[in-house]
């Protein structure tokens, strides 16, 4: 994160010394921009004119919203978009308060610890979300390690929450976790250890630092950081496919279904279509704050 | 790292992802599997060398297509190559149902399997056969696997109404999978809408799907389904596949799952599941089971060596694997087989499997499924 945003600010200041390479920057650019619209653009029009403009066995072609209707009237699929909403936020709160302290540790203590520290935060990186499914199957399920210690302990075994809405909750914290965090620390190195501490100087707790400070100026890569997890989160498949329960479902386990066992491409489009819609909603936020961010900088 | 070192590592690794694809082998048998990883194992593993030192001059790649919505969008493209005369990089199929996609048969997209192209075809159990096209070489049933510690086997229900009665004297105990994503809670699903309508497989046919007809037979099956919902484990959750199903039975959590034949006895030669597991039938009717039957492309640039691969399945050799190494039914007739082994399986050997069909049968039990029996749990 630190590289892209580093990236945007030298493009800025090296803005006018490149006026004459223009055509040299302009091919540079068109690769992504190509991609973009080939892999992204194009299916996402596809998408809802497919679902939108419907031909009827006589080969005319009308405007139906008949799918999007069924949808919005069919409790069964509101009760699916409801519990991936719900999960998408209670994950996204959850990453934003267990990642900001250890950011914070990471971002102001040194040494040994903190390196181990970051290590193990950054570790669920490198974990396929198929084998951390399995393996919270084994921990946090029915009879699994966590039970077994309690039971050493004498104490009461807990409820598991596999096949609970609270099991991918836990995987899709645990998998997002490093991001979060490399993103939090990345928006705290803009801090700069003067301002913390002339603050502390000045005799402010360590709290008072925090709230003015810190907070301050972390509003907006906490943004970025939610807006991403959300973004992520909100199209997970795997995590709510093995530790979520059968019904309701999350979108992406929802639309796979519809489109594979159902036979049904035009629902699956539409269902594609309104997760598309939500997170375009969390990532006009995220847009926005960049752009005001970079005005306020102008 | 560095930024540069970065995209240079990246992109070199994205370049050495795409190679195989480019490298594709003109010379390899294709075959694809959308089967379990045993099944892709025991391919690689036993199969292929085997074939390999039969057939020297032949090769084969093997495919894993994920699952039979992967072989189908091969099948697709084979259709369409089939129309535009061109390689459709498929040669055969290692388990699918030549039924789809819709017109391959007429179009001539499949092999017809007889006598003829096949050696040893004679041999197969007529029991196995569907419908010319496709080439049995293995089966397996759904059976009710259950933790003998916790159950007497001489009390192991052995009827419908005897499980029933189990479970709902055992609250929490039994769990089965959803039924689109595993065959063994799949199966348990279709023995109970075979238990509302009169214990008949005969009355669901590929063609005599009706909306009308799968609102009224369907209904009393997610009656009983939802009468069964509370006492199973944690008051109606269903896990997401058959491996789960086998790893809640192994970790003690439940004390009965209903499994595929072939996966349980793995599991249990593996450790997976232990000694003291047992394996019930229902007599009143099975479960549902089937046989895994491959089908080979008209169109295929190595239909020869993918005819021969078929043929070689057949062979005692190979079924013998397919029940001491995978734990599955053999396709061909019992008495081609060795003795002791006729012997050692006799309790096993199905005299009748039920099936039911998949089309749209299967789309109306998956969707009923979701939209009546999943959502009616109550926590409280």
């Amino acid at each position: 994160m630190t590289e892209i945003s580093n990236s945007f600010r030298s493009a800025h200041r090296v803005a006018p010394i490149a006026k004459g390479n223009k055509p040299v920057g302009l091919l540079l650019v068109v690769t992504p921009v190509l991609l973009v619209f080939w892999l992204i653009i194009y299916p996402i029009i596809s998408a809802v004119i497919s679902t939108i403009f419907i031909g009827d066995p006589d080969g005319n072609v009308g405007i139906s919203f008949a799918s999007y209707r069924f949808f919005f009237s069919d409790g069964y699929s509101l009760a699916n978009l409801w519990l991936t909403l719900w999960t998408t936020i209670v994950c996204g709160a959850l990453l934003l308060l267990i990642g900001l302290p250890i950011a914070l540790y990471l971002r102001f203590s040194h040494g040994r610890l903190a390196g181990y520290v970051q290590a193990l935060a950054i570790f669920p990186m490198f974990v396929p979300s198929v084998i951390l499914a399995y393996a919270l199957i084994r921990t946090i399920g029915p009879n699994g390690a966590v039970d077994l210690v309690l039971n050493a302990l004498g104490l009461p075994k807990l409820p598991s929450p596999y096949l609970t809405p609270w099991g991918p909750v836990i995987g899709l914290v645990w998998d997002n976790l490093p991001l979060t965090v490399l993103m939090l620390t990345a928006g705290l190195s803009s801090i700069s250890n003067s301002s913390v501490e002339a603050a502390r100087d000045v005799g402010a707790s360590p709290l008072r630092v925090f709230v003015s400070i810190i907070l301050p100026r972390m509003g907006n890569s906490m943004l970025v950081t939610g807006s991403f997890a959300i973004l992520g989160i909100f199209s997970a498949f795997t995590l709510p496919y093995m530790l979520g329960r059968a019904s309701p479902e999350t979108m992406g386990p929802f639309m796979q279904r519809t489109f594979s066992d159902l036979n049904d491409p035009r629902a699956a489009l539409t269902q594609a279509v309104i997760s598309f819609g939500f997170c375009l909603l969390f990532g006009l936020f995220y847009v926005r704050s960049i752009a005001k961010n970079r005005e306020t900088r102008r | 790292m560095n930024r540069r070192q970065f995209l240079i590592t990246s992109s070199a690794i994205a370049a050495g992802m795409a190679l195989p694809g480019i490298a594709r082998s003109a010379e390899a048998i294709d075959l694809y599997s959308g089967s379990d990883q045993n099944i892709i194992d025991f391919w690689t593993n036993i199969a292929l060398p085997a074939f390999q030192k039969a057939h020297p001059e032949l090769t084969v790649k093997v495919t894993d297509a994920g699952d039979n919505n992967g072989l189908r969008a091969i099948g697709d493209r084979a259709l369409a190559a089939l129309k535009s005369k061109s390689d459709p990089q498929a040669d055969i199929f290692e388990a699918f149902n030549p039924r789809l996609p819709a017109g391959g048969i007429d179009a001539g997209l499949w092999v017809k399997l007889t006598g003829d192209n096949i050696e040893g075809f004679e041999r197969i159990n007529p029991l196995a056969l569907d419908n010319g096209y496709s080439l049995p070489y293995r089966g397996s049933q759904v059976l009710l696997a259950y933790d003998t510690t916790k159950l007497d086997p001489k009390t192991a229900p052995k009827t419908w109404d005897q499980l029933v009665s189990w479970i709902k004297a055992n609250p929490g105990q039994f769990i089965y999978n959803r039924p689109d994503k595993g065959g063994s809670g799949g199966n348990f699903v279709r023995r109970a809408i075979h238990e509302a309508n009169g214990r008949d497989p005969a009355k669901f046919q590929v063609d005599n799907y009706s909306a009308e007809a799968a609102d009224k037979m369907l209904a009393p099956a997610w009656k009983i389904l939802n009468d069964l919902a509370p006492a199973l484990y944690e008051k109606g959750a269903y896990t997401a596949g058959n491996t789960q199903s086998i790893q809640l039975l192994g970790q003690g959590v439940v004390a009965m799952v209903p499994v595929w034949s072939d996966q349980v006895l793995q599991a249990v030669s593996q450790g997976v599941l232990p000694e003291t597991t047992g394996l019930v039938q229902l007599t009143d009717l099975a479960l549902c089971g089937d046989f895994a039957r491959m089908t080979v492309f008209s169109n295929g640039a190595h239909k020869e060596g993918a005819l021969k691969l078929a043929a070689f399945m057949l062979t005692k050799e190979m079924q013998e694997a397919v029940i001491t190494q995978l734990g599955g039914f053999p396709s061909i007739s019992w008495q081609h087989l060795s003795d002791d082994l006729r012997k050692k399986y006799a309790d096993v050997i199905p005299t009748s499997i039920p099936v039911f069909p998949a089309g749209d049968w299967e789309k109306a039990v998956n969707d009923g499924w979701y939209r009546n029996v999943a959502p009616s749990i109550s926590r409280t």
